[in-house]
């Protein structure tokens, strides 16, 4: 009762202040409240407000580095639950028979907004060592439209601040603004169209008044894009389509004839990052499809499996770099790219990193978009012998070849049928983020260990149906999949450690000046030295750990939170890889951690 | 996991002409179930359908198709008959993704000849949710009257399927065609 009311004099206060400055807008019932407002400013600064985390990926960087350090190496293994909540959203719809969770909650002084995977938006008062919730908006997403063409699950990562408005998208398309005070829909628009198998599962990013959006739907044949909305005026600024039409430069990476750009994929599902100094958004870019075959579009298939740069204002193309050109086995690049400034013989280099579901990490010079070094951070690859040392591409790479075969022995194509590859086609490393800590200039990647069995079935143009699945094969399980935590040094591209897990890492990672959270689908969250790498705490959730952990103080404590409820591609498509979670069971959870 | 064994070849059903099939689509459907849902003798098999799971691999139109997990049979196409359709779901396809359905399948009662030492590697996964006999002849007899034979989904089809309730249908209202897919000329096509 203390808090809550000493809480409510402090926003009677701002409200009092944003009243005074007569320049608050009312766009709901309520009045609006100056200090709740999020503006470029802040998103520009928030190192400034460490307790509270405003970015998706927490800093427009992607460090998802946290400063708080009352939680540290001493005192966590005294870490506990703080309080929990029940979410909802595990029901099923089109081909999938229940949903998950895969959000980064967003704090603000002292209030957390979470998403459900059908998109549901869930605003919850932590204030008190308890938690409140204090609306849920339920967009009553169209389930069987959307679930059908959503191929890895029924999923949501998470809402953006802007203004007073709470920033989210649904799987059906939708780009929701919703009142942060009353919780009710400011507005609405449509973004992508399920009736083109395009689906949305990323949490949006704010830059400059603009929600941009990304788009799922390789597997669908769509042709991907990123999208940029004003939120003034609700209108359309750009939209860059990831695969050039014809005529655009790139478009002559598309050889074959029968159109396979119109299909080739290309999504852009994963939030991006932005960089202020040269207003710069880098995204990365998904699969080809069909995914495994790849004779049917011969060529090097850009901007697929690419980190893209885009002038922010324009959307327009600065650079692009691919990773894996024509690409047979469905290493998407839609990672985050982690933007990092290290020290260099000639001044701060400026750093993209990326972890690619190829098994390699990658360090790009963001200026110039030119390779500076790459990496294996997964235990075996064995689809190339190893990068080139100068342009980064796979050495078997070959330009005028317009269907690349790599190792050609484990090489899905036409004429190897059924072939077993490592890393397995979700990766290396899936959605589930990376950290990056700034002091220790370690970068830590959540890892899939793995191989799998992949099938081709030739694609031919009659087999392109709206709404229908278009990839060329399929892959199955008949290995063991697990993973780690592996910490790659930044200024010397070499790995710094590997802390091996039972199971893959679908969640993501946070780090905090000496400790390193993540967390297992078969249920643990854990808090590791960040150095190290050595485990030093952990908690069974009994629910499987499919989200990424952050921290957030209130009224100066500090928590730490992760949403549980095992979704995804997962538990449909790769359980077989890890028998022991067939018994993980769907949930909804939301768990929040103190001292 | 599915896996990409056919155990069936696909046959063509040779259709006149999509205007026929629409028809007689729209005539099954009218005639069936759209107008008086209730008196339908597979909506049990349909409610089964749904609640079992089939949808998640062979889709509402049972239709199946390659895809990120693997290829579900085409129903449309099958050449099973109710009886075999039946073993099918109460004992699963041994060596691919198909689940068996009838509680204690290879174990108390035996499957294609198999119990599960025999089966081994080649057990099929459990479905699930277990049927009783009554719910798997529902089951085939839904397949059999509403999906088998049945060419290309139709509007009509999908929503006698879904009601009203969803958007799943509209892109049977015409041509299943992508407007993107004819020409990827610009950036701005949306």
């Amino acid at each position: 009762m203390e808090r809550s009311s000493g809480h409510t004099r402090m926003l009677t206060r701002a409200c009092l202040l944003a009243a005074a400055g007569a320049a608050a807008s009312v766009m709901g019932t309520l009045p609006v409240c100056a200090a709740d407002q999020v503006n470029q400013e802040r998103l520009l600064n928030v190192d400034k407000e460490p307790g509270n985390w405003l970015h998706h990926h927490q800093n427009y960087a992607a460090h998802r580095f946290s400063t708080l350090k009352e939680v540290n190496r001493d005192n966590v293994k005294n870490l506990k639950v703080a309080w929990t909540m029940h979410l909802g959203g595990i029901e099923g719809g089109g081909i999938w028979s229940h949903g998950g969770l895969e959000g980064t909650p967003i704090a603000e002084n002292g209030f957390l907004y979470v998403t459900d995977g059908w998109g549901s938006v869930y605003k919850i008062d932590a204030h008190g060592g308890r938690g409140v919730l204090v609306w849920k908006m339920d967009p009553k997403t169209d389930r069987d439209w959307a679930g059908a063409v959503a191929c890895c699950g029924v999923d949501n990562r998470g809402v953006a601040l802007w203004g007073d408005l709470v920033i989210s998208h649904t799987l059906d398309g939708r780009l929701i603004a919703t009142n942060k005070e009353t919780g009710q829909v400011a507005w609405q628009r449509t973004v992508a169209d399920p009736d083109k198998g395009e689906v949305i599962t990323g949490a949006p990013l704010i830059v400059k008044n603009m929600a941009i959006t990304g788009v799922a739907g390789a597997e669908y044949g769509i042709r991907g894009w990123i999208a940029a909305t004003d939120l003034a005026t609700q209108k359309e600024v750009w939209r860059t389509h990831t695969i050039p039409g014809k005529g655009e430069p790139g478009s002559e990476t598309w050889k074959d004839s029968d159109n396979a750009a119109a299909a080739g994929g290309g999504s852009t599902w994963v939030t991006g990052t932005y960089d202020p100094a040269t207003d710069t958004i880098i995204w990365g870019v998904g699969n080809p499809g069909p995914d495994w075959d790849n004779a049917y579009r011969p060529g090097d298939n850009l901007y697929t499996d690419s980190s893209l740069a885009l002038d922010a204002t324009t959307g327009k193309i600065k650079w692009h770099y691919q990773h894996t050109p024509n690409d047979p086995y469905d290493y998407d690049s839609v990672a985050e790219n982690v933007l990092v400034d290290i020290p260099g013989p000639s001044g701060p280099r400026k750093l993209a990193l990326e972890a690619d579901r190829n098994g390699f990490a990658y360090a790009i010079d963001r200026t110039t978009g030119k390779f500076v070094w790459g990496l294996p951070f997964v235990k075996k690859v064995t689809w190339t012998k190893g990068l080139d040392a100068e342009s980064g591409k796979p050495i078997e790479y070959d330009p005028n070849k317009p269907v690349q075969t790599y190792v050609a022995s484990v090489t899905p194509s036409r004429t190897n049928m059924e072939t077993d590859i490592c890393p397995g086609n979700m990766g290396g490393k899936n959605w589930p983020p990376t950290a990056y800590n700034p002091d220790l200039k370690l970068w830590y990647i959540p890892v899939i260990e793995s191989c799998n069995r992949i099938k081709v079935e030739v694609a031919t143009p009659d087999k392109l149906k709206a709404r229908e699945f278009w990839t060329g094969g399929g892959p199955s399980q008949p290995f063991k999949i697990t993973g780690s935590v592996t910490a790659i040094d930044v200024t010397t591209g070499k790995v710094a450690g590997k802390m091996e897990t039972p199971f893959p890492n679908l969640g993501g990672i946070l780090a905090t000046p000496d400790l390193v959270f993540s967390g297992q689908p078969s249920g643990e969250v854990m808090a590791l030295d960040a150095k190290s790498l050595q485990k030093l705490w952990e908690f069974n959730t009994g629910g499987g750990v499919n989200a990424p952990p952050m921290t957030f103080t209130v009224d100066g404590k500090q928590y730490v939170a992760i949403l549980v409820g095992l979704g995804g591609a997962w538990d449909k498509w790769f359980i077989d890889a890890t028998p022991e979670l067939k018994k993980i069971q769907p949930g909804s959870m939301l768990y929040v951690f103190s001292l | 996991m599915m896996t990409f064994n056919r155990l069936t070849a696909p046959i063509g059903v040779l259709l006149a002409s999509v205007v026929a099939l629409n028809f007689l689509m729209l005539t099954a459907a009218c005639g069936q179930s759209a107008q008086a849902p209730a008196s339908d003798s597979t909506n049990a098999g349909k409610a089964v359908f749904s609640r079992a799971n089939c949808v998640g691999c062979h889709k509402w139109h049972g239709n199946g198709g390659g895809g990120y997990g693997g290829d579900a049979l085409s129903l449309r196409k099958t050449e099973l008959t109710r009886d075999q359709i039946i073993e099918t779901v109460g004992c699963g396809r041994p060596g691919t993704g198909m689940p068996f359905f009838t509680r204690g399948a290879y174990d108390e009662v035996k499957c294609h000849e198999m119990n599960r030492q025999d089966a081994g590697a080649q057990m099929p996964p459990e479905g699930g949710t277990f049927l009783r006999p009554k719910d798997i002849e529902a089951v085939a007899d839904y397949v059999i009257a509403h999906i088998k034979g049945a060419g290309e989904p139709t509007y009509a089809e999908c929503l006698t399927f879904f009601s009203s309730t969803s958007r799943v249908c509209d892109v049977y209202k015409t041509e299943p065609q992508n407007p993107d897919r004819a020409t990827a000329n610009t950036g701005k096509d949306q």
